[in-house]
């Protein structure tokens, strides 16, 4: 998938393995224009809120502002995972790489209960 | 927190796969395990955060979860440096819903002009109360009542 250039006629070298052919991912998501991209839609955070039974109302604001700090999240976890990869002298992030990041920091412990990483899983195995 | 099967609680792969590959130097890829991996861990941020700023609104004796209750949340759950992007981004947000608001508003006054041109006063009134209009405006647009 990396190298399937060919038939999707663009010109562009770097082609993310979703196989979507998108612009260069932008820099400064912090407002520039081409920020637009790496927005999370609101709608899908609102659905994620009202998925709580003891949440009531969120105004406009809480939900932009989860969104974001979803978006910071992402950021944050994939850079971490990434400084594990690189110790493995890899280009490519693993799964593995996302769980040694989990259990290395203790911000993400709460995610640990939650993408059944506690154990290895046979996933983990398989992939080299 | 319950993830309950079947519910489509997914981030769009797309956004999230920019944001990853946004983050990191050019030329380093991400499996797809670990982007669906990191997609659900985001979701599980939300979730989780919206619990954390949910406790902060029930303190206040709010019923409606507001953009403090989710920073308040952040320190809680030891996410402090996203406080001050946030906060940014939060001010960012505010200057252009203020201005979509102000753009529309002169929008309707231009068109109210065009039918009725009787009521130059009241439409100056209604300035000193558009903060409070925003406001209920804003609370009504959410009332989208869970029923669990």
């Amino acid at each position: 998938m990396a190298a399937a250039a060919a038939g999707s006629g663009t010109p562009r070298e770097e082609e993310g393995p979703g196989g979507e052919a998108v612009a260069p991912p932008p820099q400064a998501p912090t407002g520039a224009p081409g920020a637009r991209l790496s927005r999370l839609p609101l709608a899908r955070v609102k659905a994620l809120v009202k998925a709580d039974p003891d949440v009531t109302l969120a105004g406009q604001e809480a939900i932009f502002i989860l969104a974001r700090a979803a978006e910071l999240f992402v950021e944050t976890i994939a850079k971490d995972a990434y400084c594990c990869a690189q110790q493995g002298k890899r280009k490519t992030l693993q799964r593995r790489d996302l769980d040694n990041a989990i259990e290395a920091v203790d911000e993400f412990a709460f995610l640990e209960d939650y993408l059944g990483l506690s154990g290895h899983t046979q996933s983990n195995q398989m992939n080299s | 927190v319950v993830l309950r099967p079947g519910e489509d609680l997914n981030l769009p792969n797309a956004v999230i796969t920019r944001i990853i590959k946004g983050a990191l130097p050019d030329g380093v890829n991400i499996s797809k395990e670990a982007r669906s991996a990191i997609s659900r861990a985001a979701s599980v941020f939300v979730l989780y955060a919206t619990s954390c700023a949910n406790n902060f609104a029930m303190k206040g004796k709010r019923k409606t979860l507001n953009a403090s209750d989710v920073l308040s949340a952040m320190e809680e759950m030891e996410f402090q440096r996203f406080v001050t992007p946030l906060k940014e981004a939060l001010e960012a947000y505010r200057r252009e819903q203020k201005g979509k608001k102000e753009a529309s508003e002169q929008k309707k006054k231009d068109k109210d002009k065009k039918t009725d041109s009787e009521e130059p006063d009241k439409s100056r009134d209604e300035d000193n109360d558009e903060d409070e209009e925003r406001l209920e405006e804003e609370e009504q647009n959410e009332e989208e009542e869970v029923d669990n």
